[in-house]
């Protein structure tokens, strides 16, 4: 008998292991089915909402719209066909797959859909506003971190196909405020605050410099102001306001300004310096640039001139954007940006709801308070005529592209305002080529945003 | 006949019942023409069932289990593979299913009486020798079938049951030792050996890779009856060090292996889509849409892929029956095989032999439903009594056949001597005292 329960355990082994391995592929067959359903020719998406509720994607293809109906948001929003694969979609179209494993197929009726944090209506306004020129604007709510408005040109309406690719402009498939860019002079303000946090408000306020028009550098280079003219003798409020290039390189070059302490203070914003390894920003699966430049000697040139905003610093209108946040909040701490505000299943159940968090501390208050300030003053003193009716602490900026072919025109701000906590950044590629400026933008989306 | 009038009638309604409602899905869910071609698969599955139902009556067992598992299934698949792309009755299929019932009485004809069957070994040596002959001459270069025009036969399949036999053994066999060397030599087990790695080498030589498995499993289960026999100790040591060569054979296998093989086993089915990962994405993309409760019968798309109905037949069953029936399906299968845990083979020898048939059918289930679910290589082993193939079908059949062969007859209380009845019963096979049991005494 001995012998005989032998081989009946032989044999309970192997159904053992057979009802193991059947009961693995279940629970794989379960888990996976919603990736192989993304694989079939049948599978059917959801659609995407904009903040009240407008169709920003179809996913049955079954609606019928305007034409270019789509094409304000397209290169952010994408569609499932695989050709943009840093989108909403692309990254997140397993919550959009309109299908249960515990019904199979669905072909009519799901529910799955995505409601974004956008609105489809100011997005619009400052596609139309661009009027034919290219750039891209991003803003968000700086207490939330709701991405309000992220509209790149050129774009493409997906409903529209890609037959004509080969004839699409550079750049039409991608979101550029979530590429770097050369940011010109809206990275002082990095500057400031790095400049901030190493000697204080106080020190930095005392120091001032005088700009002739250039400034031979102590290494014998030139760094050239847009004004030839020259700003006269400046602090800091005033090199600002006037985005004066001598004086940040003479700052620079101030022995109170370690380069190490300076290289600290960019890593601690998120800049990887020289060779660090570049990183990138998680916006519900979007990976969005992180900065970058290259800082080697407080006397040298192309140092300099990183610090001021130009040569290899590059920075993503998105990031520039989120610092906005730690300064208009006033606690140093970025407000962590996302797209997707809920998530409903195939059932219409809510299976995500967007929580707001925050970086780490990237500045102290009292930087971030100053910053604050001297931005604010800014905005009063230099655009309260071309933004008006806002409260809007700003800083421009103009980057050379191209080898100094072309001029970008930057403005990065915020808005001082309980009710619409709006921070921002706007860029307008080869500004002297169109008409549109970027306080025009800045008028339309704060107009579609708070009115 | 039976001795338990009401346990088979019960049975028979429990089997017709199971067709039947899946014959009323089919009439309310599935995708046919006209209603006739569902009248016409009842009536074959009707039809076949109570054919079955009457001439296993002819047979005099005690036990019909394995009989109503095997009808059960076999019935389930002519269903199944009559609905792929559409409600039409396969008859080609319902032929094979028929050559299986017939395989399996001859299976338990062949092997019900052990000592029998055991003094057969060189014949069944001589079988296997015949058909590896028959492989290399008649089936092409590095091919598995032998093309007849109107049938192909897969002589490999055949090897299957007479490699179940040739690994089954006796207590008396294993101590009939040798003294070589050092060595206590049982010489049987060593031409055991000779016999599996040619049947390996030939397997590999004609392509036929997936069956390799399903050998190796046969002779591994053989090798430890042999080594755990009654009087042997049972050695941790000595299994160790089987399972060690067993892992380097395989991973010498694996590093050796042609390039097509390792395509095969490494291939990224997604990413591959159309190509070697073809038939297993599609898979399991039917089985996504398939859902736990099917498309429908006919209402599936898998159909149009290659051996949808063989080697992915898990998958289209899924498709269109729902996972939880083809789970439920390959539960009925499982079924078989637990029958020698409920019913204990009557002899050490039927125990091995029922060992062996039993890891045959689980790893021949387990590298068609994992394989083709991207769980395991692909390796297009069809699963029995399910996916087409009649050489398939009938060596399947010749193995339930063993194991209806094997099953204990239930001991009943002595009659009066007087009674003719009794006196009948007494002269037929069936109330002679079994061999098993002496075998059984000398084993408790």
């Amino acid at each position: 008998m001995k012998s005989i329960k032998r081989c009946q355990r032989i044999i309970t082994l192997f159904l053992v292991m057979f009802i193991v391995g059947m009961t693995v592929l279940v629970l794989k067959i379960n888990r996976e089915a919603p990736f192989y359903m993304m694989n079939s020719d049948n599978h059917q998406l959801g659609m995407v909402y904009d903040r009240n509720g407008d169709v920003i994607f179809d996913g049955t293809g079954k609606g019928e719209y305007e034409e270019n109906y789509f094409i304000d948001l397209g290169n952010l929003i994408g569609d499932d066909k695989g050709i943009m694969e840093n989108t909403l979609i692309a990254q997140n179209i397993d919550k959009l797959n309109n299908y249960s494993f515990s019904e199979g197929i669905i072909r009519e009726g799901g529910q799955a859909s995505i409601y974004t944090t956008l609105d489809h209506y100011a997005n619009r306004a400052v596609y139309n506003a661009y009027a034919g020129a290219e750039g891209c604007t991003v803003a968000y709510n700086y207490k939330t971190g709701e991405i309000l408005v992220c509209t790149s040109l050129p774009s493409i309406d997906v409903t529209n196909g890609y037959a004509n690719m080969a004839e699409m402009e550079s750049g039409t498939l991608i979101s550029k405020a979530m590429y770097g860019t050369v940011p010109g002079s809206t990275q002082k303000i990095s500057t400031v605050i790095s400049a901030l946090e190493i000697i204080g408000s106080e020190r930095l306020f005392a120091k001032t410099y005088t700009c002739e028009g250039k400034y031979l550098n102590k290494s014998g280079d030139y760094i050239d102001c847009h004004d030839p003219a020259g700003h006269g003798t400046l602090n800091i409020q005033q090199a600002v306001e006037k985005s004066c290039n001598p004086f940040f390189a003479q700052l620079i070059e101030s022995e109170d300004l370690p380069l190490e302490q300076i290289i600290k203070k960019y890593r601690k914003l998120g800049y990887a310096v020289n060779d660090d390894k570049p990183e990138y920003i998680d916006i519900d699966g979007i990976q969005c640039a992180k900065a970058s430049t290259t800082l080697t000697d407080s006397d040298d040139f192309n140092t300099q001139w990183g610090c001021i905003g130009q040569g290899s610093t590059l920075v993503s209108p998105v990031q520039l954007m989120m610092w906005q946040s730690a300064i208009a909040n006033g606690t140093g701490k970025m407000t962590m940006p996302h797209l997707i505000d809920r998530v409903f299943n195939v059932y219409g159940d809510v299976t995500e709801i967007a929580k707001t968090s925050f970086s780490e501390k990237l500045f102290s208050e009292q930087t971030a308070s100053t910053t604050k300030q001297i931005m604010l003053t800014n905005g009063q003193n230099n655009y309260s005529v071309s933004i008006g009716g806002y409260k809007v602490g700003v800083k421009s900026g103009t980057a050379q592209v191209k080898e100094g072919a072309e001029e970008n025109s930057l403005l990065v701000g915020f808005l001082d305002d309980e009710r619409h906590p709006i921070a921002f950044c706007i860029l307008i590629e080869n500004k002297n080529a169109v008409s549109v400026t970027t306080e025009n933008i800045a008028n339309v989306l704060l107009n579609a945003l708070c009115n | 006949m039976t001795e338990n009038p009401f346990a088979y009638f019960f049975s028979c309604v429990f089997v017709l019942f199971s067709h039947a409602a899946m014959l009323v899905n089919i009439f309310y869910n599935g995708n046919y023409d006209s209603i006739k071609d569902v009248i016409i698969l009842a009536v074959a599955i009707a039809g076949t069932d109570i054919i079955y139902f009457v001439a296993m009556l002819f047979f005099k067992q005690h036990n019909f289990t394995a009989d109503f598992m095997l009808l059960l299934i076999l019935n389930m698949g002519v269903i199944f593979q009559s609905c792929f792309g559409g409600v039409h009755l396969s008859v080609k299929h319902l032929i094979t299913c028929i050559a299986c019932l017939v395989s399996c009485r001859i299976g338990y004809i062949l092997t019900r009486n052990h000592k029998w069957i055991q003094q057969q070994k060189k014949y069944i040596w001589l079988g296997i020798g015949i058909l590896a002959v028959v492989i290399l001459t008649l089936t092409g270069s590095r091919s598995m079938w032998i093309d007849l025009g109107f049938i192909s036969i897969q002589p490999s399949e055949f090897m299957k049951p007479l490699f179940v036999l040739a690994c089954a053994t006796s207590v008396s066999e294993q101590q009939n030792k040798h003294k070589i060397w050092k060595f206590d030599i049982v010489w049987e087990n060593i031409i055991l050996f000779g016999i599996t790695a040619g049947i390996c080498l030939l397997q590999w030589w004609c392509r036929d890779l997936g069956s390799i498995p399903t050998f190796a499993a046969i002779y591994a289960v053989g090798f430890l009856m042999r080594i755990c026999y009654p009087k042997a100790k049972f050695s941790n040591k000595t299994l160790l060090i089987a399972g060690g060569v067993v892992l380097l054979v395989m991973i010498v296998g694996i590093k050796f292996a042609p390039q097509y093989v390792r395509d095969r086993l490494f291939v990224d089915i997604w990413s591959d889509k159309s190509g070697n990962g073809y038939q297993q994405s599609q898979a399991l993309i039917a089985i996504a849409e398939g859902g736990w409760f099917g498309k429908g019968p006919g209402k599936g798309f898998l159909y149009t892929v290659a051996a949808h109905e063989s080697d992915i037949v898990f998958a289209s069953i899924s498709e269109e029956w729902g996972l939880l029936y083809a789970i439920m399906t390959t539960l009925v299968l499982l079924a078989i095989n637990t029958i020698p845990l409920i019913n204990p083979p009557r002899s050490y020898y039927h125990a091995t032999m029922c060992t062996g048939v039993c890891a045959a059918l689980t790893v021949q289930m387990a590298l068609n439903i994992f394989g083709s679910c991207n769980m395991i290589p692909f390796t297009g082993v069809t699963i029995p009594f399910i996916a087409t193939g009649g050489s398939s079908m009938v060596a399947s059949g010749l193995m339930v056949g063993m194991i209806v062969a094997s099953q204990s007859p239930d001991f009943q209380k002595p009659k009066s001597k007087n009674s003719k009845k009794s006196k009948k019963k007494t002269n037929s096979p069936k109330r002679k005292k079994p061999s098993g049991t002496s075998d059984r005494r000398r084993s408790a």
